[in-house]
């Protein structure tokens, strides 16, 4: 079986935890995430006949992008930027900490997750600014770790991606 | 022209142009001038060792690769010259080989020394931390027990450990290589441990490490150590329950060694593919060890579970010795309370003193000789007289029984006689004989602790009994018939129990000091002249007297009377009446000394 090490990324409170919590079960508690800095879950995934086992990295989500502890991206084969929907500044973030990564991991395949797609009434992020990532040949998913929609599907596609890149 | 060279080269003569023409010498001159230039040139490079070295330099440094992989003849064959060389090199200049070597060695050193110092560190800790706890107590009593020094029995005890788990972890991402567990409960998913490790590491490392050298090598979970040996590419992480000796950590540090050794290639190529640790396993299990110094040393333990149980055993019987042993002393206890109560309870006994001493009870005091005995009294108490010692010094006691008591042994009172005493009054009851009384009186006198004796309610048994006589007698007249002064035959026995009466009267009084005066009255009836009847009454009184008298010659003085009838003791009505006035009476009358009261 292959393991894939995958960190979870994204400004402050945009529920990157519980886009981990809604995609697998929790087995560290909390306290993990507050002292250390992060917390590992994981989730074995089929992809094609194969098998993966995703070790996802959910690091504490920190407003300034200094303070993230960088050693934690160490080895990642992919990450997930989280944005929320609801909060245009977070893209901007999620902007900056993809460039980061890529500084420290290189071209390692990672997803966009537009979390709390059911808040629609809220949404700020626009469909433009959206497209223009996908020009740039991100993929990126609306989300919701409240319902579920699109969570599995995200991570599937980052699984996809990591798996053919071996 | 292979063959032609090798005539040219190993040939007689030399390859040169001779002054002797020989036609066919001189036409293979012709003929081959120019080989013969190259024959000569080649000639001449061999010869020259300068550019003979210079060709051999060139294809040296592949003739070696190539003969290493062939085998290792090469390697064998070098030795000496490269032992020799740097052997030499050693002798000439030191500095040389130092200066080469410092860069590699100066770190290997401080590794070595700085794991040695570890080591001792950590064990050196355990055992200042044991030291003043209860498990130190209890290895500080097993070293008394057993007679071994104590740091071989905190080395001992502090051995027994267990390496549970044993996580191999690909240092770069956290990915779980291998893990080997010894028992199947309790195991956390493995990867998301070992993922969870690395961030741990990573986040001490950030926080307080410095450089790559300083690293977490180990952090204590509950009863669990987890001991970190990094490689590399790669992380072992060893989970030991109970106290990891410091021997562990070299096993550790080998096995990451020899799995970067052996797993070289798979390491530096994972891509998250981790079949290829399969391999790695049987070395990880090693890891997997149990203190086997008890185990194996079945003896030391068998024994020490041996001593367990006899210490087990010897303090049930201590516990229950003790017990038995309370029992006893409480009794004992209560017992002795309860006779020392009884001491002072008894009249005539002090106590001043009591307590233990020298596993014997003692008590000290004062003691009247008529109090009571406290060695017969401790048999009343249940208690051996020979466990007591008692002191007792003599003394009065002035209760009234003592006084009395004493005033008894010293009187010696009759049966018929109480003494008792109150405030300082000796009181006589009862009857005694008049002797004792008088005795009593004066002796009694004497008595310290008597202020008077008070017989007033004490009979004298001498005078009362003559009382009685004397009664018994003056109530028997003895009458005569009329006209005539003989004693009637009749009466003859009456006069001798009047005799016998009078005799014993006489007795006593004589011998409580007394005199006795008997009177005897003769009488007349009525009738006839007075004149006779005071004649004849006379003639009755001495004629009883003179029957009487006989035995009383010294004791008893007898005065005769002849009264006629002037003192009749009837007034006469019948002929009774002046029998009885015809007649003679006693009385009795004792004197001297007698006692005041008597009649």
């Amino acid at each position: 079986m292959i393991q894939k090490k995958v960190c979870m990324l994204g400004a402050f409170a945009v529920g990157k935890t519980s886009l981990v919590a809604r995609f697998v079960r929790s087995l560290f508690s909390e306290k993990y995430h507050t002292t250390v800095g992060v917390k590992v879950d994981k989730k074995i995934v089929a992809v094609g006949e194969e098998q993966v086992n995703l070790l996802l990295w959910d690091l504490y989500g920190e407003d300034d992008f200094q303070k993230l502890r960088t050693s934690y991206l160490r080895g990642s084969s992919g990450y997930v930027l989280a944005v929320d929907g609801t909060r245009a500044e977070t893209l901007e973030k999620a902007v900056i900490l993809q460039s980061r990564a890529r500084e420290m991991l290189g071209d390692v395949p990672f997803v966009l997750m537009l979390n709390k797609a059911d808040l629609v009434d809220r949404w700020e992020v626009e469909d433009s600014a959206i497209d223009d990532l996908v020009g740039q040949g991100w993929s990126t998913f609306k989300t919701s770790a409240k319902t579920g929609a699109g969570v599995e599907e995200a991570f599937l596609a980052l699984a996809r991606r990591m798996a053919g890149s071996t | 022209m292979d063959a032609f060279l090798r005539r040219g080269n190993g040939g007689d003569e030399p390859p040169t142009v001779t002054e002797d023409p020989d036609p066919i010498e001189e036409l293979r001159r012709l003929l081959l001038v120019a080989e013969h230039a190259q024959v000569a040139k080649i000639q001449e490079r061999l010869d020259d060792p300068e550019i003979h070295a210079e060709d051999v330099s060139r294809v040296l440094p592949e003739a070696i690769a190539i003969r290493a992989t062939k085998d290792r003849e090469l390697t064998r064959v070098m030795l000496p010259t490269v032992e020799e060389a740097i052997l030499s090199s050693v002798r000439r200049d030191p500095h040389v080989l130092v200066d080469a070597l410092f860069p590699v060695m100066g770190p290997a050193i401080r590794k070595a020394i700085a794991s040695a110092l570890a080591s001792m560190i950590e064990s050196l800790n355990e055992t200042l931390e044991r030291s003043f706890s209860v498990q130190g107590l209890k290895w500080r009593w097993e070293a008394w027990r057993t007679g071994k020094p104590l740091p071989e029995i905190i080395l001992l005890r502090t051995l027994v450990y267990r390496v549970e788990q044993v996580f191999l972890i690909h240092r770069k991402t956290g990915l779980l290589l291998q893990h080997v567990s010894a028992t199947s409960a309790g195991v956390q998913d493995a990867d998301m441990v070992s993922g969870m490790l690395t961030a741990i590491r990573d986040f001490v490392q950030d926080s307080f490490g410095g450089g790559r050298e300083q690293s977490l090598d180990s952090f204590k979970v509950g009863d669990f150590t987890v001991r970190i040996e990094q490689g590399p590419e790669a992380v072992l992480a060893a989970v030991i329950r109970g106290n990891a000796p410091p021997e562990l950590r070299p096993l550790l540090t080998e096995t990451i060694e020899a799995i970067h050794l052996e797993q070289a290639e798979a390491l530096a190529n994972f891509q998250g593919d981790a079949d290829a640790f399969n391999r790695s396993r049987p070395r990880l299990e090693v890891c997997l060890k149990t203190q086997q110094l008890t185990r194996a040393d079945r003896g030391p333990e068998a024994r020490t579970r041996k001593a367990r149980r006899f210490l087990r055993t010897a303090l049930a019987v201590l516990l229950i010795g003790v017990a038995v042993w309370s029992f006893f002393a409480i009794r004992r206890s209560v017992r002795w309370q309860g006779y020392l109560g009884r001491l002072a309870a008894e009249p005539g006994i002090a106590v001043i003193d009591s307590g233990r001493r020298g596993g014997k009870y003692f008590v000290t005091g004062l003691r009247d000789p008529l109090a009571a005995d406290p060695t017969a009294m401790l048999a009343e108490s249940k208690i051996a007289p020979e466990s007591v010692i008692g002191e007792w010094k003599p003394y009065q006691a002035l209760h009234p029984e003592f006084i009395a008591a004493r005033a008894r042994r010293v009187l010696e009172p009759p049966a018929t006689v109480t003494l008792r005493a109150t405030n300082g009054v000796l009181l006589a009851t009862g009857s005694a004989p008049h002797r004792w009384i008088e005795e009593a009186r004066a002796r009694s006198r004497v008595f310290a602790d008597v202020a008077r004796f008070d017989d007033s309610g004490l009979t004298d048994a001498d005078l009362s009994e003559l009382e009685a006589l004397r009664r018994g007698i003056e109530d028997r007249p003895v009458s005569f018939d009329p006209a005539s002064a003989d004693l009637r035959p009749r009466d003859s026995v009456r006069l001798e129990a009047l005799s016998r009466d009078l005799s014993r009267l006489a007795r006593m009084a004589v011998g409580i000091g007394k005199t006795v005066r008997v009177t005897v009255t003769g009488r007349g009836d009525s009738t006839g002249t007075e004149d006779v009847n005071r004649a004849i009454s006379r003639q009755r009184a001495e004629r009883v007297t003179r029957a009487l008298a006989p035995g009383f010659a010294r004791a008893v003085t007898f005065v005769v009377r002849g009264v006629g009838s002037s003192e009749p003791l009837r007034r006469e009505v019948t002929e009774k009446d002046r029998e009885l006035n015809r007649s003679v009476t006693l009385s009795v009358a004792v004197a001297g000394g007698a006692p005041e009261g008597s009649r």
